[in-house]
């Protein structure tokens, strides 16, 4: 963990752990249920409401809290997916190649071409808004790009001579993909899944700038969509939320940035 | 490059093409809802229903309805959609242009850019530039694409009044030939911009870290040691090397530029695509829905062809798998 | 007998624009003009311009500056001669005779007859215009064309609200002689309309705008004043307002309630308040019970839901005061039918709210729910929360619903829909507990109000009877109304339906909801809708 010391690291480290902190102890942290119609229509930040109310009067901040939440639970069901399945795939595609890859490739290709975020649209347009659909619907098609990238760098990396040299010296597949192999592909697979991440949380935001989040689960993207109708009239409603975001995806994509470089270093 | 290689990868679309249609075509009709009554408004009744049914053939089953549809493709016929009453194709080819001319613009800027910050970052590892370009750009990427739209319309087109702030070409003064070209650069850059932000992110953080996977490769630690001067280490072996995830990114972008572009062009009044997808989707009109889907589709699998057939000829060794 | 003449349009037009900037209006802004090109924005892309084959709101509001109907609406929604100079009505109102107007020639310079009327109604908006084959459809028996200038109209029996139903949104006429044997859907004038309007049309671009011209030879004399129309689409409401702002566009059809009180502020523009909107007007947003589900089978309970509401707090924090708390099942807006001074009608009182349900049988537990002790038809201990279908649109409508019932002990779980699934889970499917609709009453409660509560309407048609509720006598109170030509009479029909329904209370009416046009101060002359620019004016 030494080598997380970089600044960069240690910030990404930070937000992303507050991040989930406030995620976890919501309930706790909150000063009031988000949904409660709690102050005055539209108030400015003040000590009571440290981010303002909203329209109906609801607290932002108890809303930003929550939304986080929200938000991790999102992010974390899909980028469980993601991860599962883009790095069987890439690298059992990459390392064994032949008809398996070819199979393999054929599918995510056919994935890939299905485009997300209009997948996304079409499955919340038709089905209704919901938490457990985009995670589906965004888990299962995400995937693509990280299998692509993997399976590319195994290609690269089987024909190097450490991997050449580690086969003709006798060591099992198993033992070259996770010994030698893992380890080269670590930077990679951290960068793309702090932007996979980062992206599910902007494509929640996306979607309900478009009319289509769920509004029974609170979440970052919801509250900042819903301030942009308010954005020349009171900007707290959009700026916290936005802000939250920011600091969110900035936050997973530093951490996974530094790791990165750490591996390399290696 | 060997010809079978490229008639393979041809050869390989078709079953691709085959599925995408299905999921499409399955997604669309099997979901709840049902276009005629979003026709008929507030106030149908069942005569009108059977009636505007009958005459979109809603009322066939739907294996017969996959049929059709996929007989009247054959001819390049998307069907008629159910609100504009016109071939849908026609309208989409319509909507095209406007959004090719954004998305291209956007992947121009972001290539450019992308890449120049991504050499810029990697051979400046540790130092405080590469930790404040990276955080910069972050943030363009981190931020909702609708905020930063709305912001950049508030600074730039009502503030400051640079830009205009909606639509393609202005209103009160229609333009012809030069004049009109000018008038559609201005109103191009601020969707264009904002479009591009996030990939500038994407293929500028994948570069460097491909910069300095290569970098810190043997065969570029060989060249340093043999005293190349650092710029034509970078050029020479490492770009070429790193070049590889940049490509993957770029050919997997054009996806998410196409639907991207749905948020920008709501945002800036862009008659592009993306809009007649939001409108399509909101009066279920499926020839339109499932028209942009297969165009979508097959864009981007053109795109990841040309992204193999690159990967085969900067890295041959790939063929031989 | 009616006879009315066409200068009361004219009047009736200029009187409804109202200034709201204080002191003296500038003088220059007051006298109208000619020439002059007004940019105005538009919610979404027509994608076709034939308002007679649909009633799509979009398709209205961007392509009946070229069309006419045969009357036209003031803003009281009296009905005035546009394309019919006069009729009569005989057989009780079972037959309507209407004058044409002289002279009128279609954009093409072809002659208007009263062979395009018929042929309007019986090729096109009899089959897909869905609100006027719903209605004018059921009713009519024939069509005839006596002579060129003169169309009459037999109904099978009398038809009391037929005049409201023939302005430009309801009956827009259309050319004979461009869409006769053509499937109307498909022509290729849908793109190109040939109408007898004050504008007409000179090009489309689909997504962006629509330009319309002077018609140099409208039936008005000296109208219209302004030269060129030009329809924007901007889709995004923050990004029309900022659009008006810089000086982009000159007219908005609606504003975000909280802009609204900054622009007023600012300066610079002018205000119209209406209750038309595009897809109908003197609409209520209403809370439909499924009088199906056990939970509402008590009307304590319904009424119980309906007294926790707090109305003014909807008013306030959804529609920043563009609206106002409904006081009756029936518009404000339909002066003869609305009855304002029902007891029974429900007003806000948290504590009446709490004994009805401890009445019904929903007792408060320790943590706040209510539970069921006695309720018929639901199992002891079963928690008080039932769904609530609604638009995704009308989210804050959710929020502010879910807040206020939680106030009481009732939990409310959000179920946000598309239009065309919500009309479908709702109407067709029957999938719901209780829903929020914005339920447009229109011109006469025949045509907006009573098939929310006739047995008859329930059943697959969407946005007719939500409640599923049947009453034997409100059935025959409104046949009576139908019938009842005399308003007087009528009105008090009507009155008689209320008093049943506030007692009943299948629904619960929030609150009429209005519409807020703004425009630049260098422009006015503005009507609400419809023909909105037929006598506007525009400095440059």
């Amino acid at each position: 963990m030494r080598r997380l010391a970089r600044p960069a690291g240690v910030i990404g480290a930070t937000l992303t752990l507050a991040l989930i902190c406030v995620g976890l102890l919501a309930p706790f942290l909150a000063p009031t249920d988000p949904r409660a119609i709690d102050g005055p229509s539209l108030s400015p930040p003040t000590a009571t409401h440290p981010m303002g109310t909203d329209a109906l009067g609801r607290d932002v901040l108890s809303g930003v809290i929550y939304g986080a939440r929200t938000s991790l639970i999102t992010v974390s069901g899909v980028g469980l997916l993601v991860f599962l399945i883009g790095i069987t795939v890439g690298i059992v595609s990459g390392y064994r190649g032949g008809w398996l890859d070819d199979v393999l490739m054929r599918g995510t290709e056919a994935l890939q071409v299905l485009p997300r975020f209009f997948l996304a649209l079409v499955v919340v347009a038709y089905f209704g808004p919901g938490t457990d659909r985009l995670v589906i619907v965004l888990g299962l098609t995400s995937w693509p790009l990280l299998a692509r990238v993997i399976r590319s760098q195994t290609l690269s990396l089987r024909r190097r001579d450490f991997i050449e040299a580690a086969r003709t010296q006798g060591a099992s597949d198993y033992r070259i993909v996770v010994h030698e192999l893992w380890p080269n592909l670590l930077p990679t697979v951290f960068t793309l899944m702090g932007l996979l991440t980062a992206q599910v949380l902007l494509i929640e935001a996306s979607l309900g700038f478009l009319g289509l989040s769920d509004p029974d689960a609170v979440s970052l993207g919801y509250l900042a969509s819903e301030g942009q109708r308010f954005l020349r009239v009171a900007w707290w409603l959009a700026a916290f939320p936005g802000l939250a975001i920011l600091v969110a995806v900035l936050g997973l994509n530093l951490l996974a940035d530094s790791v990165g470089d750490a591996t390399l270093r290696a | 490059m060997s010809w079978g290689y490229l008639l393979r990868r041809l050869a390989q679309l078709v079953p691709t093409s085959a599925l995408i249609l299905l999921v499409g075509f399955a997604l669309i009709h099997l979901a709840p809802g049902d276009p005629v009554l979003a026709l008929a408004g507030e106030h149908g009744d069942a005569e009108y229903y059977a009636f505007m049914r009958a005459k979109f053939g809603l009322d066939q089953p739907l294996h017969e309805q996959l049929f059709t549809f996929v007989a009247n493709l054959a001819h390049g016929d998307l069907g008629t959609s159910y609100v504009q009453g016109r071939p849908a194709s026609q309208i989409i080819l319509e909507r095209l242009p406007a959004t090719l001319l954004l998305t291209a613009t956007a992947l121009t800027i972001a290539s450019i850019l992308g890449l120049g910050f991504g050499i810029f970052t990697a051979t400046r590892r540790r130092a405080w530039q590469d930790t404040t370009a990276t955080t910069v750009l972050l943030a363009t990427y981190a931020a909702p694409v609708f905020l930063i739209g709305q912001a950049l319309i508030l600074l730039f087109a009502l503030g400051a009044g640079w830009f205009p702030v909606q639509g393609m070409t202005s209103a009160v003064t229609p333009s012809n030939g030069f004049s009109h070209a000018v008038d559609v650069a201005h109103h191009l850059v601020l969707p264009a911009l904002v479009l591009a932000a996030p990939e500038v992110a994407v293929i500028g953080r994948l570069t460097r870290v491909g910069l300095l996977q290569e970098l810190g490769s043997d065969h570029v630690r060989t060249a340093r040691a043999k005293g190349s001067p650092p710029p034509m280490v970078v050029g020479k072996h490492a770009l070429r090397g790193a070049v590889m995830p940049v490509v993957t990114v770029i050919g997997n972008r054009v996806a998410h530029l196409a639907s991207g572009a749905v948020v920008v062009e709501v945002v800036f009044g862009w008659p592009g695509m993306g809009r007649l997808l939001v409108d399509a989707l909101r009066d279920q009109d499926s020839p339109i829905i499932l028209g942009i889907f297969l165009l979508v589709s097959l864009t981007v699998m053109t795109a990841n062809l040309i992204t193999d057939l690159i990967y085969v000829w900067l890295d041959p060794r790939v063929l031989f798998s | 007998m009616l006879r009315r003449g066409s200068a009361l349009v004219v009047s009736a037009v200029l009187l409804v624009s109202c200034s709201t900037t204080e002191g003296t209006p500038e003088p220059a802004a007051d006298s109208p003009v000619r020439g002059g090109t007004l940019v105005a924005a538009i919610t979404a892309d027509p994608g076709q311009l034939n308002p007679a084959i649909t009633t799509s709101g979009d398709v209205h509001t961007a392509s009946e500056l070229m069309y006419n109907g045969l009357v036209s609406l003031t803003p009281d929604r009296e009905p005035v001669g546009e394309l019919a100079e006069s009729w009569d009505v005989e057989d009780n109102g079972a037959l309507y005779r209407f004058h044409l107007r002289e002279g009128v020639t279609w954009h093409d310079g072809e002659p208007f007859t009263s062979a395009d009327v018929k042929f309007s109604f019986e090729k096109v908006l009899l089959k897909y215009h869905s609100r006027t084959a719903a209605s004018v459809g059921q009713a009519l028996e024939s069509i005839s064309t006596p002579d060129e200038r003169t169309v009459e109209f037999r109904f099978k029996e009398p038809y009391a609200p037929f005049p409201l139903q023939l302005d430009v949104t309801e009956a827009p006429i259309i050319p004979e002689h461009i869409y006769a044997g053509t499937d109307p859907l498909e022509n290729p004038a849908n793109l190109e309309p040939v109408g007898t309007g004050p504008f007409a049309f000179e090009s489309y671009k689909p997504g962006a705008e629509i330009r319309l011209v002077r018609n140099p030879d409208y039936f008005i004399d000296g109208q219209p004043l302004l030269d060129e129309v030009v329809l924007r689409v901007i889709p995004d409401a923050e990004s029309q307002v900022i659009a008006l702002e810089a000086g982009e566009v000159d007219w908005l059809f609606g504003v975000p309630g909280a802009d609204l009180a900054r622009l007023e502020e600012d300066g610079g523009f002018e205000f119209l308040r209406t209750t038309v909107n595009p897809g109908g007007s003197n609409c209520i947003m209403t809370v439909s019970f499924n009088l199906e589900k056990p939970v509402f089978q008590d009307v304590r309970t319904r009424r119980a839901v309906a007294t926790a509401i707090d109305s003014q707090q909807f008013v306030d924090r959804v529609l920043f005061g563009q609206g106002k708390v409904a006081e009756a099942p029936i518009s404000s807006g339909i002066d003869f039918a609305h009855a304002d001074d029902l007891p029974d009608m429900p007003t806000y009182d948290k504590q009446t709210a709490e004994d009805l349900l401890d009445e019904a049988g929903w007792i408060r537990q320790g943590d706040g729910t209510r539970v069921a002790q006695g309720v018929q038809g639901i199992p002891d201990g079963t928690p008080l929360s039932f769904g609530f279908t609604l638009f995704t649109s009308f989210d804050a409508y959710g929020d502010l619903f879910k807040a206020q019932l939680a106030d009481v002990g009732i939990d409310v779980e959000l179920d946000p829909q598309e239009p065309d699934i919500f009309a479908e889970t709702v109407f067709v499917d029957r999938d719901f507990d209780s829903n929020i609709i914005s339920y447009c009453n229109g011109a006469d409660p025949e045509i907006g109000v009573k098939r929310m509560y006739v047995s008859s309407t329930i059943g697959p048609v969407p946005f007719s009877n939500a409640a599923a509720y049947s009453n034997p006598s409100v059935d025959s109170l409104f046949d009576q109304a139908r019938t009842t030509v005399d308003p007087g009479e009528r009105g008090e029909v009507y009155r008689q339906i209320q008093e049943i329904l506030v007692e009943d209370l299948p629904y619960f009416w929030v609150v009429e909801t209005e519409a807020t046009r703004v425009y630049s101060s260098r422009c006015g002359g503005f009507s609400q809708a419809g023909h909105f620019a037929e006598a506007a004016y525009c400095r440059q």
